[in-house]
């Protein structure tokens, strides 16, 4: 029964691994910028929910619309302020600048919003349901379904809407879009705004689960695995291999950790990411255009 | 190239520093360095512990602790928990003329032991640093002053050992050590396998990648197939906060873990859930709340100078009390060393004799009875157990040590460093 | 004639190739060095030389990372792992073999970080960019993780090996005898005499075959194969140059603070030294040193402005510029990365250039 137990747990912390991914995804595949500041993104975002909830005592929903309509803006200011400039230059260059983005952020968020750790409080009961023996808990099965439903929201949203579709094609060809007719910076922006409103959902979850404060930003490291291993520019990829991720470092944890004596269960999805850029670059999913020399 | 500009820049600097010297010279302003990490991984403590201490020193000053016109400046630096900044934070100071220093992290405390021995300039590291140090044979210039990893290891042993006679369990309990899987949480590994080893209790590890933002693993293990009596928690940063919410949530009994002294603060509980950590226990090496003599003084500090105390800072008492308890300490020190010598005198390894001929310090039942000799740098490596109990801490023992003798055959092992 | 190009005339191969063209650069030179090895240690206090010991490592350390980023365009986040490998690698040498001289530890330390960093190199001849971006970072954290856990190779539970300061020949009393160093100024000249060996060998590796090699990798790499150059070999080789003076780095680390501590490389100072590369200009050793010199004193000059400034306007004491401090050097430091990144891609070198180009042409700015 442990064992299910440990495989569930898995699969359901992967599916909160998913969603911060997905807004790495998102920007890669509109504008290829690499987002070091994934992690700083969603600690952001938990900060500023944590506040509105915390601090001004609003209800949840009040506090997540409100704490979504700043993420639109810090994702809209961010590409306008930074990312927009670098458009072009060499992908050294656009990762430097998404890791200044993740200490600008951090320093920001502690002078906005204080140092100390706060939880963002959730209507569910902590305690766990038995299904059988089984154990499961409520708030992990509530968030995997959150995480679905973002995964729905914005697979419908690039498959159906106009600016789905228009993002798509900028992902093909920017200058075909843009004799198209494509406001392509205008678009640019519009990811990095989904961007931010997807941690949004990881803030919220990870901010339960693990309290909000400035170490929550290194969740964003376990975005790379997950986006190797499902491919870059894949969003089924990136809900595929986080759950694949959050299964990995479960077992892990409970089958190689006595075994050698250490915590392996932040190391094994970097080990299962060299293997897999040795061997599969392109990930899962990911549209095989890498270039080679 | 680039030389002239590093010359007018350290000239440039270094005229500025004289400046500052010069105008804030008195009668004799000793400076009293130390470090803190504000802005690294290890903020939620540097914050509260680095003010409390700020405080104590203004306190001391106030109440003239140092003896007519002498004063004690505390010169803090800020090193975000990265070892060359720390470094220069020393060098920084030791310029400034430290007489005593406050080291903060364990890798700087092992990069400073040497140069704290060449400068002859004692360092305390309560609570962190190399356990070793509690030997002051071997480490003449490092002060331990809380009780050591090693000291809470042999503690909280005895603790749940008590507890489990107490509830009349038979046979031994099953423990689970949930530790941070780095230097700093392996070094109690040593000494709980000895006395493992002597009692015969069983014990399995269960390490927490730093820094611990998911445990999920692990504590279902705990919890659900190794099926721990005991859990022994020594996580640090927002891990025991995870650690404590992971516990309740899989309903593991709170009053069957005891967590290390940084797994013990109201930050922790707060992030965790007061409800959920009902019943948790920690290890403390200083006294917990505001109901004390000196936080009542810091407080009247504040309001003679007709400032706002600052209330959320001190609300996290575990934190900001080790802060006063640090600042109390080397101001003890530095008092010691004036008298001893006066204070035109005084040097590095005068407050090191003075740190040495503190005896019987308890800052009216603050700290533990603190006696620190030339031998003994940990001053008996005493800690306080403390429940949570209708969302407060509330202490449930005396001042205690546990396996002493095991420990001090561990210390007076320990080498010097640098061989 | 003494710093400008105009009316000087190449009539042989050896002045073709000359560094200096000009005699003003050989006086610079000479004035430099005087300066930097008679000067600066006479004058400066223990402070000082403390904080230029620690600008001095940084500085070497940056030059070797911009080697392979700035000028190969191979980036790397791992830097700071590479720099452990040499420093635990001389502190097993200098343990094991107490016999061994300091010096020999040090290339052995430089010799295993370069082999280490070849290794994780190797994925650098399929993938790119971010590909080669996120295998840095695995690096970075499978190195931290083995150095942590093979606690018999790094010095049992604390993981930190501490060392013998290095010893030099000195004359004490007509006698010749061996000193330990253990003042700012031992390590100064220790520091800085690696440092002037470091930048003049990668002076001289952009004039050669290899390095030539390089800049056209990073240029175009399809046509640098085009042209008969050996991408896998070139590729390769930069990594192991770079990881070369990463490891010497740690090495002058672990000297200076007689220890070998992993925790000191972590993935963070990865990132500064990355930052020291942007800042100070992607491709120019000046850069390199200007970067270090001004990562290392944000820190510094902002306590200075704050404890400063905001004594006298805000009358804050020590304790409060302290609490607001680490906030500011968070957004300082992210925020000139990316004011960098926007406004002068080319860093710190490029201003020195255009200050630098205004008097190589004055009085005659439009020639």
């Amino acid at each position: 029964m442990y064992y299910v137990e440990l495989m569930l747990n898995g699969l359901l912390v992967g599916s909160l691994y998913s969603i911060v991914a997905l807004g790495f995804v998102l920007i890669y595949k509109a504008s290829e910028v690499i987002n070091f500041a994934q992690g700083e993104f969603v600690m952001f975002a938990g900060y500023v929910i944590a506040f509105w909830i915390l601090s001004l005592d609003f209800n949840i929903v009040v506090a997540a619309f409100l704490a979504l309509v700043v993420m639109v803006l810090v994702g809209l200011l961010v590409e306008w302020a930074v990312l927009r400039h670098l458009i072009g230059r060499p992908v050294v260059a656009v990762i430097m600048a998404t890791i200044g983005l993740a200490s600008f952020l951090q320093g920001t968020a502690q002078l906005l919003f204080g140092v100390e750790t706060r939880t963002v409080p959730l209507p569910i009961d902590d305690y766990p349901i038995f299904i059988g023996d089984l154990l499961l808990n409520r708030i992990e099965l509530v968030a995997a379904v959150f995480a679905g439903l973002g995964f729905a929201a914005v697979g419908w949203f690039f498959v159906k809407s106009r600016y789905g579709i228009a993002l798509r094609a900028i992902a093909d060809d920017q200058q075909v879009s843009l004799a198209m007719g494509i406001n392509v910076k205008t678009f640019f922006g519009i990811a990095w705004a989904i961007a931010g409103v997807v941690a949004l959902v990881g803030g919220v979850f990870w901010g339960n689960a693990s309290g909000v404060d400035t170490q929550l930003a290194l969740i964003g490291l376990k975005v790379f695995p997950v986006v190797i291993l499902g491919g870059l520019d894949s969003i089924i990829g990136a809900l595929v291999a986080g759950l694949i991720i959050g299964l990995v470092e479960s077992l892990a944890a409970g089958f190689l950790d006595p075994l050698v004596g250490g915590g392996t269960k932040d190391l094994t999805p970097y080990v299962l990411m060299i293997l897999v850029l040795m061997f599969k670059p392109y990930g899962l999913f990911g549209e095989k255009i890498i270039e080679r020399v | 190239m680039k030389h002239p500009r590093i010359a007018t820049l350290a000239l440039a600097s270094a005229a500025l520093a004289a400046a500052m010297a010069a105008g804030t010279a008195s009668a004799r302003e000793l400076v009293l360095g130390f470090q803190c990490d504000r802005s690294g991984p290890t903020q939620l403590v540097g914050n509260f512990l680095c003010d409390g201490a700020h405080d104590y020193i203004r306190l001391a000053n106030r109440n003239g602790m140092f003896g007519e016109g002498n004063s004690v400046r505390a010169f803090e630096i800020d090193h975000g928990y990265n070892v060359p900044r720390g470094v220069e934070a020393y060098e920084r100071s030791k310029e400034a003329g430290h007489v005593s220093y406050g080291l903060y992290g364990t890798p700087h405390t092992y990069a400073l032991t040497p140069k704290l021995t060449t400068d002859q300039v004692p360092g305390t590291s309560p609570g962190f640093g190399s356990a070793g140090a509690a030997n002051g044979q071997s480490y003449p210039y490092v002060f331990p002053v809380a009780a050591t990893y090693w000291s809470q290891a042999g503690a909280a042993v005895q603790f749940l050992m008590d507890e489990w006679e107490a509830s009349g369990q038979s046979g031994l309990p099953k423990v689970a050590y949930l530790y941070y899987d780095n230097p700093a949480g392996r070094e109690p590994l040593e000494i709980l396998r000895d006395i493992q080893g002597r009692i015969g209790f069983e014990m399995r590890e269960f390490a927490v990648p730093p820094p611990g933002v998911d445990m999920r693993p692990q504590v279902l293990d705990i919890v659900r197939n190794y099926k721990a009596d005991w859990v022994i928690n020594h996580t640090f940063g927002k891990a025991p906060a995870v650690s404590i919410k992971e516990l309740s949530r899989l309903r593991f009994p709170m009053n069957r873990v005891i967590g290390f002294v940084w797994a013990a603060s109201e930050a922790d509980m707060q992030a965790a859930g007061w409800e959920a950590a009902e019943g948790y226990q920690a290890l403390q090496f200083a006294g917990v709340g505001q109901n004390h003599k000196v936080i009542d003084q810091i407080k009247a500090m504040y309001a003679e100078e007709g400032k706002e105390a600052p209330d959320d800072k001190m609300a996290v008492s575990v934190y900001y009390n080790r802060g006063v308890f640090i600042g109390a300490l080397h101001a003890r020190a530095i008092a010691n060393a004036i008298e001893a010598v006066g204070a035109d005198n005084v040097t590095g390894d005068d407050v090191r004799k003075g740190f040495e001929s503190i005896s019987d310090f308890t800052l009216g039942g603050f700290m533990p009875p603190l006696n620190i000799t030339p031998e003994d740098h940990e001053g008996g490596g005493w800690v306080q157990v403390w429940q949570v109990r209708d969302g407060a801490w509330v202490p449930i023992t005396d001042w205690i040590q546990g396996y002493r003798d095991v420990i001090m055959e561990h210390v007076e092992k320990a080498e010097p460093p640098a061989g | 004639m003494i710093n400008r190009e105009t009316g000087t005339f190449k009539r042989t191969y050896a002045e073709d190739l000359a560094i200096f063209r000009t005699p003003l650069p050989k006086i610079a030179i000479g004035v430099i060095a005087l300066v930097v090895f008679v000067i600066v240690p006479w004058l400066g206090g223990s402070y000082w030389l403390g904080g230029l010991n620690l600008i001095g490592i940084a500085s070497l350390g940056a030059l070797g990372l911009n080697i392979l980023v700035g000028y190969t365009g191979q980036i790397s986040v791992g830097h700071a792992a590479f720099m452990s490998v040499g420093a635990y690698t001389a502190a097993v040498i200098l343990r094991e073999f107490p016999g061994t001289h300091w010096l020999f530890a040090m290339l052995g330390g430089g010799c295993a970080a370069a082999l280490v960093g070849m290794f994780f190199g190797i994925p650098s001849l399929r993938i790119k960019g971010l590909y080669l971006a996120v295998s840095t970072l695995a690096a970075q954290l499978i190195i931290e993780w083995v150095i942590n856990h093979w606690s018999w190779l790094s010095g049992g539970a604390q993981g930190s090996i501490y060392i013998q300061p290095p010893t030099f020949p000195w004359i004490e009393n007509g006698e010749l005898v061996v000193r330990k160093m253990d003042a700012n100024l031992h390590y100064y000249y220790l520091i800085y005499t690696v440092l002037a060996v470091g930048i003049v060998f990668a002076l001289n590796l952009f004039r050669s075959h290899l390095g030539r090699a390089f800049i056209a990798v990073r240029d175009r790499d399809i046509a640098a194969e085009i042209i008969g150059i050996n991408i896998f070999r070139t590729k390769l080789v930069a990594f192991g140059i770079a990881s070369f003076y990463a490891g010497i780095t740690g090495v002058l680390y672990t000297y200076f603070y007689s220890i070998a501590n992993f925790e000191s490389f972590t993935l963070l100072v990865s990132i500064q030294f990355l930052a020291m590369c942007i800042i100070g200009g992607l491709g120019s050793i000046l850069g390199s040193i200007l970067g270090a010199i001004f990562i290392t004193m944000l820190p510094i000059v902002l306590d200075f402005i704050l404890r400063g400034v905001g004594g006298a306007v805000f009358g804050w004491d020590d304790a409060a510029a302290s609490a607001i401090m680490p906030q500011w050097n968070l957004i300082m430091f992210g925020g000139l990365i990316m004011f960098f990144l926007v406004v002068e891609p080319d860093g710190l070198a490029k201003m020195w250039r255009n200050f630098t180009d205004y008097f190589r042409v004055w009085p005659f700015p439009y020639v």
